[in-house]
C-alpha cells in the first residue's frame, strides 16, 4: 500500500470529477433511448412478421466484398481488437472502426440502437471498476475528503474505459459486416467456409419467427392490458406473467408443427435453395490483407512498442 | 447479463469457442435430424418469452429461462441456446461476437443440467413438477451467475468486485425466476402436459447419457 500514489482532493470536488462524467452520458444514453422509443412507434404499425432480409443493396467497397473474405476478415480481426491491453492501441480502433463505418455508409440508426445495447455492461464496468480492482504498487488512486476507503483507482478506470473502446470497436463493425449484403447471402457465405449447412437455415428460420412470435407476444399483451392486467411487483403478476409464457409456449410449439408440416409440403427436403453465386476475386482477397495487417500492426503497436 | 467483447482473455474466448463447439455438435446428434427445423422456430420463442420484462421494484429484470428451456428441450436445449444467442449478438449486440462462445457455455450448461433434473425429479402429479420446475429454474439461474463469475474472474484479480457484483445481482433474477419458472411448469401441466416430455430427442437405446 505504501508504494500507491493517492491524490488527496477535497470532498467538494467529488461531484465535480466522478458524479458528473458518470451522470453525463448515462443522462444522454436515458435520452437517446427515449428518443429511438419514440421513433420506433410510428414504425409499429409495420408488419413485424416480416423481418428486413433485403438490406444491403448500397454500393459501397463493403457491398462489393466477397462475403467469405468479410465474415472471415472481420471475425479475425475482432479476436485481434478484443485482446489488447492498452487504451492508446484500443482508442485507434474506435476510430478504424468509425472509418470503416464512414466507408459501408450503413444506416446509423441502427448503429446507435446497438450501442445502447452495450451501455448497460460497460457502464457497470466504468462505475464498479474503479472502486473495486486490486491496489498495485504505483497506482494512482483519488482520495476525496480523506474518505479513504472509497478511493477511486485511475488503473481501473483506465482498464474499464479499454474494454469499453474495445467492446465499442467490435460493435461497430457488426452493422458493416450484417447490414451490407442480405442475410441469406450471408448465412450462404458461413456455410461455405465450413460451418454445416444446417447453421445457415436455422438462423433464417428462427430469424424469421422471431418476428412472428414477437408479433403474438405483443397481441397477448395488448389483450391482458384490454382485461385490466397491470404489471407490478407481486406474485399476481408473476402468476399472469408465468401463463401468459406458458401459453405463448403452447401456441409457439403448435405452430412449429404447422410450419413445418408446411414446409415439407412444398417439397423441403433439409436444404433452401442457394440464394446467389460467390465469386471471390483477388481484390476481395487483397482487402482482407490490408484489413487483417492492420489488425496486426495494432497489436504490434499495443504488445511491442508499449510494452517496451 | 451477457458478456461483452473485450471483457474475457484471449484464451478463455477462444477456449469457450472450442467447448460450445463442441457442445453444439452433442447437442445436434441428439437431435433426430428431420426436427432441427422444429429447434430453430421453438429457439424463436424462447428468445421472445426471455424478452418479457418483469417488474421488480423501480427496475425490471428479464428472464434467463435455462430451467424451463432444460424442462421443455432437454439436451436439445444447448443447440436451441446457442443459436438464440448467436441471433441476439448478430442482431440486438447483447453479448459480443468474440465472447459468444463463453455465453453459450454460461446459459447453455445451465439448461443442460435443469433438464436432466427436471427430467429425473419430474413425478406425476401438478404440485411435484411445478416444484420441481421451480427449483431447476432458480438452480439453473445460481449455476449461471456462478459460471458468469468464474469467467469474470478469469480475467485477472481486478475482475474481482465486478464478478462479486455480478453475482449479487442476480440474487432477484433467482428469486423471480423460481417463481415464474414453477407456475408456468404448472400451467403447462394442465394445459399441455405432452410439452414436458423432450421432443425432439433421438431415443438412445443402451446406451443411457
Amino acid at each position: 500500500m505504501s508504494e500507491l500514489i493517492p491524490i488527496q482532493l477535497p470532498l467538494w470536488q467529488m461531484p465535480l470529477l466522478v458524479l458528473l462524467p458518470l451522470a453525463l452520458p448515462a443522462v444522454m444514453i436515458a435520452g437517446l433511448r427515449r428518443m429511438v422509443n419514440r421513433r420506433r412507434i410510428p414504425e409499429e404499425e409495420r408488419d413485424w412478421s416480416i423481418p428486413p432480409l433485403t438490406d444491403g443493396d448500397g454500393k459501397s467497397l463493403l457491398h462489393r466484398w466477397d462475403v467469405r473474405c468479410k465474415i472471415l476478415t472481420i471475425l479475425v480481426y475482432s479476436f485481434i481488437i478484443a485482446s489488447l491491453r492498452h487504451p492508446e492501441p484500443a482508442a485507434v480502433a474506435v476510430a478504424a472502426s468509425l472509418l470503416v463505418l464512414m466507408i459501408a455508409r450503413v444506416p446509423l440508426v441502427k448503429v446507435l440502437l446497438r450501442l445502447l445495447a452495450l451501455a448497460g455492461f460497460l457502464g457497470m464496468l466504468l462505475v464498479v471498476m474503479p472502486f473495486t480492482v486490486a491496489m498495485h504498487p504505483g497506482d494512482t488512486l483519488l482520495v476525496f475528503g480523506g474518505v479513504n476507503w472509497l478511493g477511486l483507482n485511475l488503473r481501473g478506470l483506465t482498464l474499464a474505459a479499454t474494454i469499453a473502446a474495445k467492446a465499442v470497436a467490435i460493435a461497430l463493425l457488426m452493422e458493416p459486416l450484417l447490414s451490407t449484403a442480405p442475410l441469406p447471402v450471408t448465412l450462404h457465405g458461413l456455410s461455405r467456409l465450413g460451418v454445416p449447412e444446417m447453421t445457415a437455415q436455422m438462423v433464417l428460420l428462427s430469424y424469421r419467427y422471431l418476428h412472428v412470435f414477437r408479433h403474438e407476444a405483443r397481441r397477448m399483451s395488448s389483450g391482458m392490458q384490454l382485461r385490466g392486467f397491470e404489471k407490478r411487483t407481486n406474485l399476481a403478476t408473476l402468476h399472469a406473467l408465468a401463463n401468459f409464457l406458458g401459453m405463448l409456449f403452447v401456441r409457439s410449439f403448435e405452430r412449429t408443427e404447422r410450419v413445418f408440416d408446411a414446409m415439407r409440403a412444398r417439397g423441403y427436403q433439409g436444404q433452401f435453395p442457394a440464394p446467389a453465386e460467390l465469386r471471390m476475386h483477388f481484390t476481395d482477397v487483397l482487402i482482407s490483407i490490408i484489413w487483417i495487417s492492420a489488425g496486426i500492426a495494432l497489436i504490434v503497436y499495443d504488445r511491442i512498442v508499449l510494452q517496451g | 447479463m451477457h458478456i461483452s467483447d473485450g471483457v474475457l482473455p484471449l484464451s478463455v474466448t477462444i477456449g469457450g469457442y472450442a467447448a460450445g463447439a463442441v457442445l453444439t455438435a452433442w447437442s445436434a446428434r441428439r437431435t433426430r435430424s428431420q426436427d432441427l427445423p422444429k429447434v430453430a422456430v421453438v429457439t424463436a420463442a424462447f428468445f421472445v418469452a426471455s424478452l418479457v420484462h418483469i417488474p421488480f421494484g423501480p427496475t425490471s429484470a428479464h428472464l434467463l429461462l435455462p430451467g424451463l428451456a432444460g424442462a421443455l428441450l432437454g439436451p436439445v436445449a444447448f443447440l436451441a441456446i446457442g443459436l438464440g444467442l448467436l441471433l441476439q449478438s448478430l442482431l440486438f449486440q447483447f453479448g459480443g461476437l468474440t465472447a459468444l462462445g463463453a455465453n453459450s457455455l454460461m446459459m447453455g450448461l445451465p439448461a443442460m443440467v435443469c433438464g436432466w433434473f427436471f427430467q429425473t425429479f419430474k413425478g406425476r402429479t401438478s404440485f411435484r413438477q411445478a416444484i420441481v420446475g421451480g427449483l431447476s429454474g432458480a438452480f439453473g439461474t445460481i449455476l449461471a451467475a456462478v459460471i458468469l463469475a468464474v469467467l469474470l474472474v478469469t480475467g485477472g484479480e481486478d475482475f474481482f468486485g465486478v464478478a462479486k457484483i455480478a453475482l449479487a445481482a442476480h440474487v432477484p433474477v433467482i428469486i423471480i425466476e423460481g417463481i415464474v419458472s414453477a407456475f408456468t411448469i404448472g400451467f403447462l401441466f394442465r394445459v399441455k402436459p405432452a410439452l414436458l416430455e423432450p421432443s425432439f430427442v433421438k431415443p438412445v437405446k443402451s446406451v443411457h447419457v
